[in-house]
Protein backbone atom coordinates (compact mmCIF):
# COMPACT_ATOMS: atom_id res chain seq x y z
CA UNK A 1 0.00 0.00 0.00
CA UNK A 2 1.32 3.55 -1.19
CA UNK A 3 0.49 7.00 0.77
CA UNK A 4 1.32 9.03 -3.08
CA UNK A 5 4.27 10.34 -1.54
CA UNK A 6 6.50 7.85 -1.56
CA UNK A 7 9.78 9.41 -4.44
CA UNK A 8 10.61 6.82 -7.21
CA UNK A 9 13.44 9.19 -8.20
CA UNK A 10 14.00 12.54 -10.25
CA UNK A 11 14.02 12.86 -13.98
CA UNK A 12 16.54 12.08 -15.77
CA UNK A 13 15.13 12.89 -19.34
CA UNK A 14 11.51 12.81 -20.82
CA UNK A 15 9.46 12.95 -23.82
CA UNK A 16 5.39 12.78 -24.21
CA UNK A 17 5.58 9.04 -24.69
CA UNK A 18 8.06 8.20 -21.69
CA UNK A 19 10.42 9.45 -19.13
CA UNK A 20 13.47 7.86 -17.97
CA UNK A 21 14.41 8.42 -14.39
CA UNK A 22 17.03 8.18 -12.14
CA UNK A 23 17.17 6.65 -8.22
CA UNK A 24 19.91 5.90 -5.67
CA UNK A 25 18.94 2.94 -3.91
CA UNK A 26 16.70 -0.48 -5.07
CA UNK A 27 14.16 -0.37 -2.09
CA UNK A 28 11.86 -3.07 -1.87
CA UNK A 29 8.86 -1.68 -2.40
CA UNK A 30 9.88 0.46 -5.08
CA UNK A 31 10.56 0.96 -8.29
CA UNK A 32 8.40 -2.31 -9.20
CA UNK A 33 7.49 -3.24 -12.82
CA UNK A 34 3.98 -2.21 -13.92
CA UNK A 35 3.83 0.31 -11.28
CA UNK A 36 1.80 3.57 -11.56
CA UNK A 37 3.56 6.59 -10.76
CA UNK A 38 3.40 10.26 -11.37
CA UNK A 39 5.11 12.96 -12.01
CA UNK A 40 3.89 17.39 -11.97
CA UNK A 41 3.11 18.49 -15.08
CA UNK A 42 4.10 21.80 -16.18
CA UNK A 43 0.93 23.48 -15.73
CA UNK A 44 -0.02 24.22 -11.77
CA UNK A 45 -1.65 20.91 -10.45
CA UNK A 46 -1.70 18.93 -13.14
CA UNK A 47 0.12 15.53 -13.46
CA UNK A 48 1.37 12.93 -15.84
CA UNK A 49 0.71 9.54 -14.93
CA UNK A 50 2.77 6.55 -16.26
CA UNK A 51 3.54 2.92 -15.73
CA UNK A 52 7.50 1.61 -14.92
CA UNK A 53 8.28 -0.75 -17.64
CA UNK A 54 11.78 -1.51 -16.77
CA UNK A 55 14.34 -1.35 -14.22
CA UNK A 56 18.25 -1.32 -15.09
CA UNK A 57 20.78 -1.47 -12.44
CA UNK A 58 23.74 0.99 -14.32
CA UNK A 59 26.98 -0.09 -13.63
CA UNK A 60 30.83 1.55 -14.31
CA UNK A 61 34.14 0.52 -14.78
CA UNK A 62 34.46 1.19 -10.78
CA UNK A 63 31.84 -1.74 -10.25
CA UNK A 64 33.01 -3.76 -12.64
CA UNK A 65 36.40 -4.34 -10.17
CA UNK A 66 34.59 -5.91 -7.54
CA UNK A 67 32.36 -8.48 -9.75
CA UNK A 68 35.39 -11.09 -10.34
CA UNK A 69 36.59 -10.29 -6.48
CA UNK A 70 35.12 -10.91 -3.18
CA UNK A 71 34.16 -7.29 -1.94
CA UNK A 72 33.82 -6.96 2.15
CA UNK A 73 30.40 -6.48 3.05
CA UNK A 74 31.49 -2.33 3.96
CA UNK A 75 32.26 -2.07 -0.41
CA UNK A 76 28.81 -3.89 -1.07
CA UNK A 77 26.75 -1.46 0.70
CA UNK A 78 28.70 1.80 -0.10
CA UNK A 79 28.12 0.75 -3.99
CA UNK A 80 24.27 -0.16 -3.28
CA UNK A 81 23.92 3.03 -1.10
CA UNK A 82 26.18 5.75 -1.31
CA UNK A 83 27.42 5.89 -4.85
CA UNK A 84 25.08 7.98 -7.35
CA UNK A 85 22.60 7.27 -9.51
CA UNK A 86 23.01 3.66 -9.70
CA UNK A 87 19.03 2.71 -11.01
CA UNK A 88 17.37 4.26 -14.16
CA UNK A 89 13.78 3.72 -14.38
CA UNK A 90 11.69 3.81 -17.74
CA UNK A 91 8.43 4.68 -17.70
CA UNK A 92 5.09 5.01 -20.14
CA UNK A 93 3.45 8.16 -20.14
CA UNK A 94 -0.63 6.31 -20.10
CA UNK A 95 -2.23 9.66 -18.78
CA UNK A 96 -2.51 13.01 -17.68
CA UNK A 97 -4.69 15.20 -15.27
CA UNK A 98 -5.20 18.71 -15.03
CA UNK A 99 -6.26 18.57 -11.23
CA UNK A 100 -9.88 17.66 -11.91
CA UNK A 101 -10.15 14.97 -14.88
CA UNK A 102 -7.45 11.93 -15.54
CA UNK A 103 -7.76 10.96 -19.15
CA UNK A 104 -6.19 8.47 -20.71
CA UNK A 105 -4.26 9.35 -23.40
CA UNK A 106 -0.32 11.29 -23.75
CA UNK A 107 0.46 14.67 -21.92
CA UNK A 108 0.65 17.39 -23.85
CA UNK A 109 4.67 18.44 -22.60
CA UNK A 110 6.75 15.85 -20.38
CA UNK A 111 7.85 16.46 -17.20
CA UNK A 112 10.89 18.45 -16.63
CA UNK A 113 14.57 17.45 -15.85
CA UNK A 114 14.93 16.24 -11.85
CA UNK A 115 11.35 16.78 -11.34
CA UNK A 116 10.33 14.14 -8.67
CA UNK A 117 8.16 10.80 -9.61
CA UNK A 118 6.26 9.87 -7.01
CA UNK A 119 4.40 6.02 -6.97
CA UNK A 120 0.81 6.53 -7.04
CA UNK A 121 -1.39 6.11 -3.70
CA UNK A 122 -4.17 3.56 -3.58
CA UNK A 123 -6.67 6.13 -4.23
CA UNK A 124 -5.04 7.55 -7.18
CA UNK A 125 -4.70 4.06 -8.75
CA UNK A 126 -8.37 3.06 -8.33
CA UNK A 127 -9.02 6.47 -9.81
CA UNK A 128 -7.01 5.87 -12.72
CA UNK A 129 -8.17 2.33 -13.56
CA UNK A 130 -11.99 3.44 -13.03
CA UNK A 131 -11.74 2.91 -16.57
CA UNK A 132 -9.53 1.37 -19.07
CA UNK A 133 -8.60 3.69 -22.18
CA UNK A 134 -5.31 3.84 -21.01
CA UNK A 135 -5.23 -0.53 -22.30
CA UNK A 136 -4.59 0.93 -25.95
CA UNK A 137 -1.97 2.97 -25.08
CA UNK A 138 -0.24 0.09 -23.46
CA UNK A 139 -0.83 -2.51 -26.26
CA UNK A 140 0.22 0.16 -29.00
CA UNK A 141 3.47 0.96 -27.30
CA UNK A 142 6.31 -0.98 -29.33
CA UNK A 143 8.99 -0.04 -27.17
CA UNK A 144 7.77 -2.07 -23.90
CA UNK A 145 7.26 -5.65 -23.05
CA UNK A 146 3.27 -4.29 -23.37
CA UNK A 147 1.22 -7.63 -22.68
CA UNK A 148 3.57 -8.05 -18.93
CA UNK A 149 2.72 -4.50 -18.44
CA UNK A 150 -0.54 -4.86 -19.00
CA UNK A 151 -0.74 -7.21 -16.98
CA UNK A 152 1.72 -6.03 -14.30
CA UNK A 153 -0.77 -3.06 -14.29
CA UNK A 154 -4.02 -4.58 -13.74
CA UNK A 155 -2.64 -6.79 -11.12
CA UNK A 156 -1.11 -3.05 -9.03
CA UNK A 157 -4.86 -1.95 -9.81
CA UNK A 158 -6.44 -5.06 -8.34
CA UNK A 159 -4.36 -4.66 -5.45
CA UNK A 160 -5.29 -1.53 -4.81
CA UNK A 161 -8.93 -2.05 -4.22
CA UNK A 162 -10.65 -4.21 -1.25
CA UNK A 163 -10.10 -7.81 -1.59
CA UNK A 164 -14.02 -8.62 -2.12
CA UNK A 165 -13.35 -6.26 -4.87
CA UNK A 166 -10.92 -7.68 -7.00
CA UNK A 167 -12.33 -10.01 -8.95
CA UNK A 168 -14.90 -7.93 -10.12
CA UNK A 169 -12.45 -5.37 -11.22
CA UNK A 170 -10.25 -7.99 -13.05
CA UNK A 171 -13.50 -9.73 -15.14
CA UNK A 172 -14.21 -6.09 -16.00
CA UNK A 173 -10.77 -5.30 -17.28
CA UNK A 174 -10.90 -8.94 -19.29
CA UNK A 175 -14.11 -7.83 -20.89
CA UNK A 176 -12.46 -4.92 -21.87
CA UNK A 177 -9.77 -6.45 -23.63
CA UNK A 178 -11.43 -9.17 -25.40
CA UNK A 179 -13.06 -6.38 -27.16
CA UNK A 180 -9.65 -4.48 -27.80
CA UNK A 181 -8.21 -7.65 -29.35
CA UNK A 182 -10.92 -9.45 -30.83
CA UNK A 183 -9.14 -9.81 -33.79
CA UNK A 184 -6.17 -11.26 -32.01
CA UNK A 185 -7.24 -14.63 -30.14
CA UNK A 186 -3.54 -15.51 -29.48
CA UNK A 187 -2.52 -12.39 -27.47
CA UNK A 188 -5.97 -12.31 -25.90
CA UNK A 189 -5.97 -15.80 -24.61
CA UNK A 190 -1.80 -15.04 -23.17
CA UNK A 191 -2.99 -11.88 -21.55
CA UNK A 192 -6.42 -13.63 -19.70
CA UNK A 193 -3.53 -15.89 -18.29
CA UNK A 194 -1.52 -13.89 -16.66
CA UNK A 195 -4.40 -12.44 -15.21
CA UNK A 196 -6.19 -15.64 -13.98
CA UNK A 197 -2.45 -16.00 -12.27
CA UNK A 198 -3.63 -12.97 -9.51
CA UNK B 1 39.20 16.39 -35.36
CA UNK B 2 41.80 18.93 -34.86
CA UNK B 3 44.77 16.62 -33.96
CA UNK B 4 46.28 15.00 -36.52
CA UNK B 5 47.10 11.67 -35.80
CA UNK B 6 48.68 10.44 -39.03
CA UNK B 7 51.02 12.87 -38.34
CA UNK B 8 52.08 11.83 -35.26
CA UNK B 9 52.49 8.29 -36.31
CA UNK B 10 56.33 8.22 -36.89
CA UNK B 11 56.88 10.17 -33.73
CA UNK B 12 55.02 8.08 -31.40
CA UNK B 13 56.64 5.29 -32.72
CA UNK B 14 60.17 6.94 -31.82
CA UNK B 15 58.88 7.36 -28.24
CA UNK B 16 57.91 3.76 -27.74
CA UNK B 17 61.50 2.84 -29.02
CA UNK B 18 62.81 5.24 -26.71
CA UNK B 19 61.21 4.46 -24.33
CA UNK B 20 61.88 0.11 -24.60
CA UNK B 21 65.99 1.45 -24.81
CA UNK B 22 65.46 3.21 -21.26
CA UNK B 23 64.17 0.44 -19.72
CA UNK B 24 66.49 -1.73 -20.70
CA UNK B 25 68.97 0.94 -18.94
CA UNK B 26 66.78 0.83 -15.99
CA UNK B 27 67.28 -2.48 -15.54
CA UNK B 28 71.09 -2.51 -15.36
CA UNK B 29 70.43 1.12 -13.01
CA UNK B 30 68.11 -1.04 -10.34
CA UNK B 31 70.55 -3.95 -10.25
CA UNK B 32 73.19 -1.20 -9.05
CA UNK B 33 71.01 0.45 -6.99
CA UNK B 34 70.18 -2.60 -5.50
CA UNK B 35 73.93 -3.90 -4.54
CA UNK B 36 74.30 -0.33 -3.11
CA UNK B 37 71.63 -0.21 -0.79
CA UNK B 38 72.93 -3.84 0.55
CA UNK B 39 77.07 -2.86 0.54
CA UNK B 40 75.72 0.78 2.17
CA UNK B 41 73.01 -0.53 4.50
CA UNK B 42 74.74 0.48 8.03
CA UNK B 43 76.24 3.95 6.61
CA UNK B 44 72.45 5.65 7.60
CA UNK B 45 74.38 7.81 10.36
CA UNK B 46 77.44 8.71 8.71
CA UNK B 47 75.41 10.14 5.66
CA UNK B 48 72.25 11.93 7.50
CA UNK B 49 74.10 15.50 7.76
CA UNK B 50 75.37 15.34 4.40
CA UNK B 51 72.18 13.74 2.62
CA UNK B 52 70.00 16.56 3.98
CA UNK B 53 72.50 19.08 1.84
CA UNK B 54 71.53 17.34 -1.43
CA UNK B 55 67.94 17.21 -0.64
CA UNK B 56 68.66 13.28 -0.11
CA UNK B 57 65.81 10.88 1.86
CA UNK B 58 67.58 11.48 5.21
CA UNK B 59 68.52 8.27 6.78
CA UNK B 60 66.52 7.45 10.64
CA UNK B 61 68.30 4.94 13.08
CA UNK B 62 67.62 2.01 10.89
CA UNK B 63 69.36 0.03 8.60
CA UNK B 64 68.40 1.45 4.77
CA UNK B 65 67.73 -2.08 3.51
CA UNK B 66 65.92 -2.64 6.40
CA UNK B 67 62.32 -4.18 5.38
CA UNK B 68 59.10 -4.75 7.90
CA UNK B 69 56.82 -7.49 7.13
CA UNK B 70 52.87 -6.83 7.30
CA UNK B 71 52.21 -6.41 10.97
CA UNK B 72 48.46 -8.24 12.25
CA UNK B 73 45.75 -6.30 11.17
CA UNK B 74 43.12 -5.54 13.50
CA UNK B 75 39.93 -6.55 12.96
CA UNK B 76 38.33 -3.30 13.55
CA UNK B 77 39.69 -0.33 12.45
CA UNK B 78 38.36 3.06 10.64
CA UNK B 79 40.15 4.69 7.86
CA UNK B 80 38.88 8.24 7.01
CA UNK B 81 39.90 9.65 4.08
CA UNK B 82 39.55 12.78 2.17
CA UNK B 83 40.31 14.63 -1.22
CA UNK B 84 39.33 17.72 -2.69
CA UNK B 85 39.05 19.79 -6.21
CA UNK B 86 38.72 22.31 -7.03
CA UNK B 87 36.59 25.32 -9.86
CA UNK B 88 39.49 27.93 -10.97
CA UNK B 89 38.29 31.46 -11.37
CA UNK B 90 37.85 32.27 -14.25
CA UNK B 91 37.59 36.08 -15.52
CA UNK B 92 36.15 35.43 -18.67
CA UNK B 93 33.12 33.22 -16.80
CA UNK B 94 29.50 34.40 -15.51
CA UNK B 95 30.96 35.87 -11.99
CA UNK B 96 34.40 35.77 -10.58
CA UNK B 97 34.63 32.76 -7.92
CA UNK B 98 36.23 29.63 -6.55
CA UNK B 99 34.98 26.31 -5.87
CA UNK B 100 36.60 23.98 -3.61
CA UNK B 101 35.00 20.75 -3.21
CA UNK B 102 35.58 18.14 -0.27
CA UNK B 103 35.11 15.03 -0.91
CA UNK B 104 35.49 12.28 2.19
CA UNK B 105 34.76 8.66 3.41
CA UNK B 106 34.74 7.16 6.78
CA UNK B 107 35.37 3.61 6.57
CA UNK B 108 34.74 0.82 9.17
CA UNK B 109 36.67 -1.98 8.05
CA UNK B 110 35.45 -5.36 9.77
CA UNK B 111 31.96 -3.30 10.55
CA UNK B 112 29.55 -4.71 7.65
CA UNK B 113 28.18 -1.07 7.73
CA UNK B 114 27.87 0.98 4.89
CA UNK B 115 30.49 3.61 4.83
CA UNK B 116 29.93 7.45 5.45
CA UNK B 117 30.40 9.40 2.54
CA UNK B 118 30.08 13.21 2.35
CA UNK B 119 30.86 16.01 0.31
CA UNK B 120 31.61 19.17 1.07
CA UNK B 121 31.66 22.42 -1.16
CA UNK B 122 33.39 25.63 -0.18
CA UNK B 123 32.57 28.64 -2.54
CA UNK B 124 34.62 31.87 -2.49
CA UNK B 125 33.65 35.16 -3.94
CA UNK B 126 33.54 37.81 -1.34
CA UNK B 127 36.77 40.54 -2.17
CA UNK B 128 38.43 39.09 0.59
CA UNK B 129 37.88 35.35 -0.41
CA UNK B 130 39.27 35.75 -3.94
CA UNK B 131 42.22 38.57 -3.67
CA UNK B 132 45.67 37.98 -1.27
CA UNK B 133 48.02 40.49 -0.75
CA UNK B 134 46.37 41.94 -4.69
CA UNK B 135 46.49 38.44 -6.07
CA UNK B 136 43.88 36.65 -7.55
CA UNK B 137 43.28 33.34 -5.49
CA UNK B 138 44.07 31.07 -8.10
CA UNK B 139 46.31 28.33 -9.00
CA UNK B 140 49.21 26.95 -6.05
CA UNK B 141 47.18 29.77 -3.84
CA UNK B 142 44.22 27.69 -4.35
CA UNK B 143 45.35 24.64 -4.12
CA UNK B 144 46.75 25.24 -0.95
CA UNK B 145 43.28 26.91 0.44
CA UNK B 146 42.09 23.28 -1.08
CA UNK B 147 44.87 20.75 0.86
CA UNK B 148 43.68 23.20 4.13
CA UNK B 149 40.21 22.30 3.21
CA UNK B 150 41.27 18.19 3.04
CA UNK B 151 43.20 18.10 6.30
CA UNK B 152 40.84 20.16 8.02
CA UNK B 153 38.04 17.99 7.24
CA UNK B 154 40.12 15.09 8.20
CA UNK B 155 40.59 16.23 11.33
CA UNK B 156 37.09 17.22 12.17
CA UNK B 157 36.24 13.45 10.93
CA UNK B 158 39.03 11.77 13.60
CA UNK B 159 37.50 14.51 16.60
CA UNK B 160 34.64 12.14 16.81
CA UNK B 161 36.11 9.14 16.54
CA UNK B 162 37.00 6.71 19.72
CA UNK B 163 41.14 7.02 19.83
CA UNK B 164 43.25 4.85 18.87
CA UNK B 165 42.09 2.79 16.12
CA UNK B 166 41.42 5.72 13.20
CA UNK B 167 43.51 6.67 10.25
CA UNK B 168 43.15 9.90 8.43
CA UNK B 169 44.70 9.50 4.82
CA UNK B 170 45.12 12.15 2.39
CA UNK B 171 46.18 11.49 -1.47
CA UNK B 172 49.72 12.52 -2.47
CA UNK B 173 52.15 14.40 0.38
CA UNK B 174 51.87 15.71 4.01
CA UNK B 175 53.79 18.93 3.11
CA UNK B 176 52.14 21.98 1.60
CA UNK B 177 53.66 22.85 -1.11
CA UNK B 178 53.80 26.26 -1.40
CA UNK B 179 55.15 29.11 -3.81
CA UNK B 180 58.34 30.14 -2.46
CA UNK B 181 58.00 33.34 -4.03
CA UNK B 182 55.16 34.22 -1.12
CA UNK B 183 56.18 36.57 1.35
CA UNK B 184 57.23 34.63 4.13
CA UNK B 185 54.80 35.57 6.49
CA UNK B 186 51.82 34.54 4.41
CA UNK B 187 53.78 31.34 3.72
CA UNK B 188 54.05 30.70 7.28
CA UNK B 189 50.68 31.40 8.43
CA UNK B 190 49.59 29.40 5.82
CA UNK B 191 51.83 26.43 6.91
CA UNK B 192 51.38 26.45 10.55
CA UNK B 193 47.50 26.40 9.66
CA UNK B 194 47.99 22.72 8.23
CA UNK B 195 50.26 21.83 11.05
CA UNK B 196 47.25 22.97 13.49
CA UNK B 197 44.82 20.57 11.77
CA UNK B 198 47.98 17.95 12.22
CA UNK B 199 47.86 18.42 15.45
CA UNK B 200 43.88 17.92 16.30
CA UNK B 201 44.70 14.37 14.51
CA UNK B 202 47.39 13.58 17.20
CA UNK B 203 45.13 15.19 20.08
CA UNK B 204 41.93 12.67 18.91
CA UNK B 205 44.13 9.77 19.46
CA UNK B 206 44.49 9.26 15.27
CA UNK B 207 47.19 8.26 12.92
CA UNK B 208 47.43 10.38 9.39
CA UNK B 209 49.49 9.11 6.69
CA UNK B 210 49.65 10.77 2.97
CA UNK B 211 49.46 7.56 -0.11
CA UNK B 212 51.53 8.21 -3.45
CA UNK B 213 50.86 5.95 -6.08
CA UNK B 214 53.48 5.45 -8.60
CA UNK B 215 56.20 7.42 -6.81
CA UNK B 216 58.59 8.92 -8.81
CA UNK B 217 61.01 10.64 -6.02
CA UNK B 218 64.63 9.58 -6.38
CA UNK B 219 65.64 10.53 -2.88
CA UNK B 220 66.58 7.22 -1.69
CA UNK B 221 68.68 6.56 -4.95
CA UNK B 222 69.81 10.31 -4.09
CA UNK B 223 70.81 8.95 -1.17
CA UNK B 224 72.90 5.28 -1.94
CA UNK B 225 74.69 7.99 -4.70
CA UNK B 226 75.99 9.73 -2.06
CA UNK B 227 76.71 6.24 -0.09
CA UNK B 228 78.76 5.44 -3.41
CA UNK B 229 81.17 8.80 -2.58
CA UNK B 230 81.67 8.03 0.85
CA UNK B 231 79.23 11.11 1.83
CA UNK B 232 81.03 13.71 -0.29
CA UNK B 233 78.93 16.48 -0.70
CA UNK B 234 81.12 17.94 -3.06
CA UNK B 235 81.60 15.28 -5.29
CA UNK B 236 77.35 14.40 -5.32
CA UNK B 237 76.77 17.80 -6.29
CA UNK B 238 79.36 17.55 -9.16
CA UNK B 239 79.52 14.43 -10.68
CA UNK B 240 76.98 13.20 -12.41
CA UNK B 241 74.25 11.00 -10.57
CA UNK B 242 73.94 7.15 -13.12
CA UNK B 243 70.64 7.04 -10.85
CA UNK B 244 69.27 10.49 -11.25
CA UNK B 245 66.57 9.33 -13.23
CA UNK B 246 65.52 6.37 -11.11
CA UNK B 247 63.04 6.60 -8.98
CA UNK B 248 62.91 4.90 -5.25
CA UNK B 249 60.15 2.77 -6.17
CA UNK B 250 62.65 0.94 -8.27
CA UNK B 251 64.65 0.13 -5.61
CA UNK B 252 62.03 -1.25 -3.33
CA UNK B 253 60.29 -3.82 -5.71
CA UNK B 254 62.40 -6.67 -4.34
CA UNK B 255 60.09 -5.90 -1.04
CA UNK B 256 57.98 -8.82 0.01
CA UNK B 257 53.75 -8.45 -0.52
CA UNK B 258 53.16 -6.24 2.32
CA UNK B 259 56.14 -5.60 3.60
CA UNK B 260 57.39 -1.82 4.06
CA UNK B 261 61.07 -0.33 3.71
CA UNK B 262 63.04 1.24 6.69
CA UNK B 263 62.10 5.23 6.78
CA UNK B 264 63.15 7.84 5.98
CA UNK B 265 63.00 11.44 6.80
CA UNK B 266 61.96 14.00 3.71
CA UNK B 267 64.52 16.66 2.60
CA UNK B 268 61.83 19.36 1.53
CA UNK B 269 63.13 22.54 2.71
CA UNK B 270 59.62 23.43 4.25
CA UNK B 271 59.58 20.10 6.31
CA UNK B 272 63.06 21.43 8.51
CA UNK B 273 61.48 24.80 8.20
CA UNK B 274 58.03 24.74 9.86
CA UNK B 275 57.18 20.56 10.71
CA UNK B 276 60.49 19.59 12.46
CA UNK B 277 60.68 22.47 14.56
CA UNK B 278 56.20 21.77 15.32
CA UNK B 279 57.09 17.82 15.75
CA UNK B 280 55.62 17.17 12.86
CA UNK B 281 58.65 16.17 10.53
CA UNK B 282 57.72 13.77 7.39
CA UNK B 283 58.89 10.58 7.57
CA UNK B 284 58.67 8.16 4.28
CA UNK B 285 58.94 4.53 3.60
CA UNK B 286 58.02 2.52 0.30
CA UNK B 287 55.34 -0.12 0.74
CA UNK B 288 54.55 -2.74 -1.36
CA UNK B 289 50.84 -3.74 -2.05
CA UNK B 290 50.51 -6.40 -3.82
CA UNK B 291 49.40 -9.96 -2.65
CA UNK B 292 50.96 -13.04 -2.43
CA UNK B 293 52.42 -14.33 -5.96
CA UNK B 294 51.61 -10.65 -7.85
CA UNK B 295 53.75 -8.16 -9.11
CA UNK B 296 54.96 -5.48 -6.90
CA UNK B 297 52.70 -2.69 -6.87
CA UNK B 298 54.88 -0.06 -4.95
CA UNK B 299 53.64 3.47 -3.16
CA UNK B 300 54.92 5.61 -1.49
CA UNK B 301 53.23 6.25 2.61
CA UNK B 302 54.34 9.69 4.13
CA UNK B 303 53.87 9.96 7.96
CA UNK B 304 54.56 12.82 10.62
CA UNK B 305 57.27 12.18 13.27
CA UNK B 306 54.85 11.15 15.98
CA UNK B 307 53.42 8.54 13.92
CA UNK B 308 56.94 7.15 12.51
CA UNK B 309 57.98 6.84 16.49
CA UNK B 310 54.96 5.21 17.90
CA UNK B 311 55.22 1.89 17.33
CA UNK B 312 50.95 1.28 17.51
CA UNK B 313 50.19 3.85 15.35
CA UNK B 314 52.83 3.34 12.33
CA UNK B 315 52.10 -0.53 12.39
CA UNK B 316 47.77 0.99 12.42
CA UNK B 317 48.87 2.93 9.23
CA UNK B 318 51.09 0.07 7.70
CA UNK B 319 48.19 -2.11 8.28
CA UNK B 320 45.09 -0.33 7.24
CA UNK B 321 46.92 0.89 3.76
CA UNK B 322 47.46 -2.43 2.68
CA UNK B 323 44.34 -3.40 3.72
CA UNK B 324 42.45 -0.80 1.80
CA UNK B 325 44.66 -0.79 -1.02
CA UNK B 326 43.81 -4.44 -1.60
CA UNK B 327 40.22 -4.09 -1.51
CA UNK B 328 40.67 -2.52 -5.31
CA UNK B 329 44.25 -4.43 -6.06
CA UNK B 330 46.28 -1.35 -5.78
CA UNK B 331 44.87 1.68 -4.53
CA UNK B 332 42.79 2.78 -1.19
CA UNK B 333 39.70 2.23 -1.67
CA UNK B 334 38.49 5.09 0.65
CA UNK B 335 40.88 7.59 -1.46
CA UNK B 336 39.47 6.52 -4.53
CA UNK B 337 35.70 7.18 -2.89
CA UNK B 338 37.17 10.70 -1.44
CA UNK B 339 38.04 11.41 -5.14
CA UNK B 340 34.97 10.37 -6.87
CA UNK B 341 33.20 12.26 -4.21
CA UNK B 342 35.30 15.40 -4.56
CA UNK B 343 35.07 15.31 -8.68
CA UNK B 344 32.98 17.91 -10.33
CA UNK B 345 31.82 16.60 -13.47
CA UNK B 346 31.52 18.82 -16.72
CA UNK B 347 27.65 18.79 -16.52
CA UNK B 348 27.78 19.72 -12.48
CA UNK B 349 29.84 22.49 -13.46
CA UNK B 350 27.64 23.52 -16.16
CA UNK B 351 24.64 23.18 -13.92
CA UNK B 352 26.27 25.27 -10.88
CA UNK B 353 27.24 28.18 -13.33
CA UNK B 354 23.31 28.32 -15.12
CA UNK B 355 22.68 28.60 -10.87
CA UNK B 356 25.21 31.19 -10.70
CA UNK B 357 23.35 33.12 -13.66
CA UNK B 358 19.88 32.45 -12.74
CA UNK B 359 20.74 33.59 -8.55
CA UNK B 360 22.82 36.87 -10.56
CA UNK B 361 19.24 37.91 -12.65
CA UNK B 362 17.29 37.26 -9.26
CA UNK B 363 18.62 40.61 -7.96
CA UNK B 364 18.93 41.99 -11.19
CA UNK B 365 22.54 41.42 -12.39
CA UNK B 366 22.97 40.73 -15.63
CA UNK B 367 25.87 38.57 -16.51
CA UNK B 368 27.24 36.82 -19.19
CA UNK B 369 30.33 34.68 -20.82
CA UNK B 370 33.34 37.44 -22.18
CA UNK B 371 33.08 36.73 -25.66
CA UNK B 372 36.17 34.73 -25.73
CA UNK B 373 34.48 31.93 -23.38
CA UNK B 374 31.57 32.56 -25.50
CA UNK B 375 33.01 31.48 -28.66
CA UNK B 376 35.12 28.94 -27.15
CA UNK B 377 31.50 26.95 -25.64
CA UNK B 378 30.65 27.38 -29.04
CA UNK B 379 33.51 25.98 -31.03
CA UNK B 380 34.42 23.30 -28.43
CA UNK B 381 31.40 21.99 -27.61
CA UNK B 382 31.18 19.17 -30.98
CA UNK B 383 27.90 18.32 -32.13
CA UNK B 384 24.98 17.11 -30.36
CA UNK B 385 22.59 14.55 -30.86
CA UNK B 386 19.13 14.93 -28.52
CA UNK B 387 17.25 12.08 -28.02
CA UNK B 388 14.02 11.12 -25.63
Amino acid sequence: MSNGNLQVGRVLRAGTRGFAIGCAVMQPDIPTFGSFVRAEGQTPGSVIYGLIYDVGVEDDPFVRQFISADPPEEVVRDQRENRQVPIEVSVLAVGCSDGETIRHRLPAQPPVTLDWLYQCSDEEVRAFTACFDYFRLVLEAREVPADELLAASLRAAAAARPEGEREAFLIEAGRELARLLASDPVRLEGLLRRLRNV
Amino acid sequence: MTLELSRLTGQVRAMGEELAARERQFADLVELAHRWLAQYADQGERLRHPARAIRAAIPTGEALDAVHPLPAIPERFTVIAADGSQIQPDRHGVALYYLINVGSLVYRHGSGEAPEAHSEPILGYTEADMYENGLLVGGNLLDVRRDLAEITRLADLCAVEPPGSTMALVDGTLILWVLEDLPAEGRCAKVTAYLDQLDRIRKAGAAVAAFVSRPRRAEVTRLLYLASLDGDVNRATQEPNPLEHLPDRAVFEPLPPGARSALFVSPSPINYEYYHPAGHAVHFCYLNLAEEEHDPVIARVEVPAWVARDHDRLALVHGAVVAQARITGDYPYALARADELAYVSGPERAAFEEMVTTALLRVGVRSSLSPKAYYKSLTRRGRRRYRL
